[in-house]
């Protein structure tokens, strides 16, 4: 272990000298191999930032990968049973969806049935607090927005990770407050943007008009207007039973973290009662995974072919320098040196040469992702605040060696094949 | 006591594309720790390819050499690169040199071989000590290109002393010298056999193979001592 200690050690002494000797030629094989380094660090870095990108717009809109999705069949005793059973759980929360107005009172949204601002979906159903609900068309039109209210049992962002855009996140420690507080998503406000709307909201099944209070924007990847609220700062206004009436459009989700027992207890209790439930579990990943392999092993063959030019010019390079070094290798025998370690010396050289390449390529990549992520990461959002992927990297170094060894690996055997006796001869 | 090398009978026939030659045709030569020996003889007499034999360069068709009563004529590669490591040191007509690296890193490259590992400290002790045994310890950052000839050379001595050899083969050291500086080179090889180093010196030139302990003539492949006149 010693002995190879210390010939690696002579074998990177060695090898630097060399490389300080020609800098030129060493400049060269860098020259000759950054394109292919490059290209392997590129394609790397492009999927894992395409991966992180799908995966993070997936984990927004579905929700975190593992994650147990349970949705429910709208039942008045189900609301109930999940709140219950969900009741100071951390591993699981609940989401309960209504249709909610916020605006002017008796007139119809802008946007019946919360569709996007700048389509129509037409048709829509507005609920009074205490009143039936009746089709939009028979309300006159006014300054109202109608969004999809979702109530959750405690903080959803470790199974759906929302981005927070503007203002804060409801916090779920504080005592629940008499005017709900709201955060809405991006559609929403841009609702809110373009209509200058009353804060009064009117929910299907509510006992009264409540008066929210706005408190943050989120990107929850949603193209419906959405508003995001306490589940106990509502059911001051909206009783349990309200929320599960399937003509007010409700909708109930439970996320459930992996490897907690909530999903069996709960399917279990419902079951009970008779309410379906359809549970997935978010394996965003591995669909994903198979979806970009062939894209990406496309991409890798083109960098592995621009690679090999590369390989061929380290070769060709430490050919030529080998030639002209048939003396110091040869008088290098002479005092001593054996076989092994002149074929070390030369893959020494060609291995450095290689790291330096890597490292000049990861450099620029690394600044190239930077300069690009400031200049259109306005206008492109999955550009902003890139970091680079530390997989790049490796696989610019491993690129690097393994270019160094294929390139030098000639060479080394040309140089422990030079006869000794060419020192004596000379 | 044995003695430090022992060549008897050794034989060297080049097979080439034309008729097999030999070279050296059953020599024996004796050299005793701290003895000294110059073998002369004409161009392509079979000099070079004796001291190739006697530094494990290469292998005799024939005969027995022993080193230290060992016989080591049939050698692997890997053991021979070891003893030319650890017992031999070399000297040539051109002074091989790396002209990228200073005088110490030259004799330097005598212990970064690949044959144990020595400190840095203790490497550049051994390296100072070297040139200082030649008297050139002044020059040793200095590049070859900032040399004389005279003083390459012993930068080239240094290098062959530094691993305290036990046989010390010189071929033509002073051949690419005038008179004076080889002079200076003899000398400093002469140091080292008073410190017990065996010397083995092929050269043309008659003065200074008169220094030596022993003068042999190398003669059609055979050797045969000189009788002084």
């Amino acid at each position: 272990m010693r002995r190879l200690s210390g010939r690696l050690r002579s074998a990177l002494i060695i090898g630097l000298q060399g490389i300080r000797a020609r800098k030129m030629r060493t400049l060269l094989s860098m020259v000759s191999l950054f394109l292919g380094v490059l290209a392997v660090v590129v394609v790397q870095a492009g999927a894992s930032i395409a991966d992180k990108a799908l995966l993070s717009d997936i984990e927004l809109t579905s929700a975190v990968d593992g994650t147990t999705i349970i949705n429910l069949q709208m039942q008045p005793k189900a609301t109930g049973i999940v709140l219950d059973t969900l009741h100071e759980r951390s591993d699981a929360v609940a989401m309960l969806g209504v249709q909610a107005i916020i605006g002017e009172p008796n007139v119809a949204p802008v946007n019946p049935g919360a569709s996007p601002f700048d389509e129509d979906w037409g048709g829509g159903v507005v609920c009074y607090g205490n009143g039936p609900c009746q089709p939009a068309d028979a309300q006159p039109k006014g300054q109202a927005v109608e969004v999809r209210l979702t109530a959750m049992t405690g903080d959803v962002r470790p199974f759906r990770p929302l981005r927070p855009r503007t203002g804060q996140w409801l916090d779920f420690t504080t005592v629940p407050a008499m005017a709900p507080r709201i955060v809405v998503n991006r559609e929403a406000a841009k609702g809110f943007e373009r209509y200058q709307v009353p804060a009064e909201m009117r929910i299907g099944g509510a006992a009264a008009n409540v008066t929210p209070q706005f408190v943050g924007v989120v990107d929850d990847g949603d193209a419906q207007p959405r508003a995001y609220v306490r589940l106990d700062e509502l059911t001051t206004w909206l009783p349990e039973t309200g929320l599960a009436d399937p003509n007010s459009g409700g909708e109930m989700q439970v996320l459930v973290s992996p490897g907690s027992p909530v999903e069996q207890v709960l399917t279990a209790k419902l079951k009970g009662i008779g309410a379906e439930t359809w549970t997935e579990t978010v394996d965003a990943k591995k669909q994903m995974e198979s979806q970009l392999k062939l894209l990406r092993l496309v991409f890798l063959a083109m960098a592995g072919l621009v690679l090999l030019i590369g390989v061929a010019g380290i070769l060709n390079v430490g050919l030529a320098t080998v030639g002209e070094r048939v003396e110091e290798f040869a008088l290098r025998r002479a005092v001593g040196t054996p076989r092994m370690l002149l074929a070390g010396i030369v893959l020494a050289e060609t291995l450095l040469t290689g790291l330096f390449t890597a490292a000049v390529a990861i450099g620029l990549s690394a600044a190239g992702l930077r300069a690009v992520s400031v200049l259109v990461g306005d206008s492109e959002p999955f550009l902003r605040d890139l970091q680079f992927p530390w997989e790049a990297g490796i696989a610019g170094i491993i690129a690097g060696l393994v270019a160094g060894l294929l390139g030098g690996f000639i060479p080394a055997l040309r140089a422990a094949g030079i006869p000794i006796a060419t020192v004596m001869r000379a | 006591m044995s003695a430090l090398i022992e060549l008897t009978g050794i034989t060297k026939v080049l097979k080439g594309q034309q008729e097999p030659r030999t070279i050296l045709a059953g020599v024996n030569l004796t050299v005793q720790p701290g003895e000294s020996v110059a073998i002369v003889g004409r161009s392509g007499s079979g000099k070079s390819t004796l001291l190739s034999v006697l530094g494990l360069f290469d292998r005799p068709d024939e005969g027995s050499y022993l080193l230290a009563g060992e016989d080591i004529s049939r050698l692997p590669e890997r053991k021979a690169a070891k003893l030319r490591s650890s017992h031999f040191g070399f000297v040539f007509q051109r002074f091989f040199l790396l002209k990228h690296l200073t005088a110490a890193q030259n004799v330097a490259m005598a212990l970064v071989n690949g044959q144990g590992w020595l400190p840095r400290r203790e490497r550049r002790a051994r390296v100072l000590q070297a040139l200082d045994q030649v008297g050139i310890a002044h020059l040793a950052k200095n590049r070859p290109a900032r040399m004389s000839g005279g003083e390459q050379q012993r930068v080239a001595i240094a290098r062959a002393l530094v691993r305290e050899p036990r046989v010390l083969l010189a071929d033509e050291p002073t051949g690419a010298l005038d008179t004076e500086t080889g002079t200076a080179v003899i000398d400093a090889l002469l140091g080292a056999t008073e410190r017990g180093c065996g010397l083995v010196l092929v050269t043309h030139d008659r003065d200074h193979a008169a220094r030596m302990g022993r003068t042999l003539d190398l003669v059609d492949g055979v050797l045969t001592e000189r009788v002084p006149a």
